[in-house]
């Protein structure tokens, strides 16, 4: 779809905006364009990588920064206004056919408060967080409480990584085999 | 994190527009002409959009681009878009600065402190000594 195109239907239906470089950020947009499409004509909602381009992204919505797209995800609706982080994620739900079930839970108010939709918030920001753990090319340095459990995360890894062990006879594998020195060269292979 | 999100959510209420940009990006097909056939000061920053390190550094690059000498020239390499320009460079993580005077690479600078200082001490300092 050409971005002219996604211009024409998100005046139809939200656009998901999500970092293209972050293979966590990328299964989570095509399991949303799936389940958006499933057993539907149209989709209830598009999904697009923000891209390289900070002026398509304006064009989109005057207000969308680039930097901002990267940093949070965006959801732009319809009418042209924006959701942002925990937002997003609830308007992702409340619009896909299989998750809609959801879209009460969200709006609840105890107290004046959205509970649901706080736990939702703090969810995102703990995902977006570890998402270097989890696979993203694009995040750079993980945040300074995720490091530790990316070292625990690296240290695991590695003591399932195969050691050598000592066998019968021998209590360290043999040296490969020493090649046999080559101490003058052929005339067919000397260079003239 | 939080933050952030409370902050863009209060930029749009209050409806206040993206800032502008004084740095133009450059590409491969750009880069030539506009860096190495050039003459001149110019700094290049190789960025990524997704590079928190960059947004946080960003808004300082505006300001040092407004307020350096007029004959100094910044541009921006998105390496996410160009990658063949960061490997030509050797370029390891963002934001990297390269200096260049006249066609030629003077000096390198990566992961300036966020602050109006090291940012423009990074972007000038090569030419100056």
């Amino acid at each position: 779809m050409t971005a002219a195109e996604i211009g024409v239907k998100t005046r139809i239906v939200p656009l998901l905006l999500y970092d293209g470089g972050c293979a966590t950020c990328s299964r989570i947009a095509r399991w949303v364009q799936r389940s958006a499409s499933h057993g539907a004509a149209e989709p209830s909602i598009l999904a697009r990588p923000v891209g390289n381009d900070p002026s398509e992204l304006r064009r989109l919505n005057p207000d969308l920064d680039i930097w901002d797209a990267y940093a949070v995800s965006h959801v732009i609706m319809p009418d042209g206004s924006m959701k942002l982080g925990g937002e997003a994620v609830a308007e992702v739900l409340r619009r896909l056919p299989t998750t809609q079930w959801m879209a009460a839970l969200f709006d609840t108010r105890i107290v004046g408060v959205r509970p649901f939709q706080m736990v939702l918030n703090l969810a995102y920001h703990i995902l977006d967080d570890i998402r270097p753990l989890l696979g993203c090319d694009s995040c750079g340095r993980p945040k300074p409480w995720v490091r530790p459990l990316q070292r625990l995360l690296a240290w695991a890894k590695a003591t399932g990584e195969p050691r050598a062990t000592p066998n019968k006879t021998l209590h360290f594998r043999p040296l490969p085999a020493a090649q046999p020195r080559v101490v003058g060269r052929s005339p067919q292979t000397e260079r003239t | 994190m939080v933050s952030d999100v409370a902050a863009m959510e209060k930029r749009m209420r209050d409806g206040s527009t993206v800032a502008a940009n004084r740095i133009q990006t450059l590409d491969s097909t750009s880069f030539g002409p506009m860096v190495l056939q050039a003459e001149g000061r110019i700094a290049v920053e190789f960025m990524s959009y997704g590079c928190g390190y960059c947004r946080a550094i960003e808004p300082l690059l505006q300001q040092v681009a407004e307020n350096i000498a007029a004959d100094e020239t910044i541009f921006r390499v998105n390496i996410a878009a160009d990658s063949d320009l960061a490997s030509a460079y050797g370029i390891s993580g963002t934001p990297t600065f390269i200096m260049f005077l006249s066609g030629r690479e003077l000096g390198r600078a990566e992961g300036p402190s966020p602050d109006f200082a090291s940012v423009r001490d990074a972007v000038t300092g090569p030419f100056l000594s």
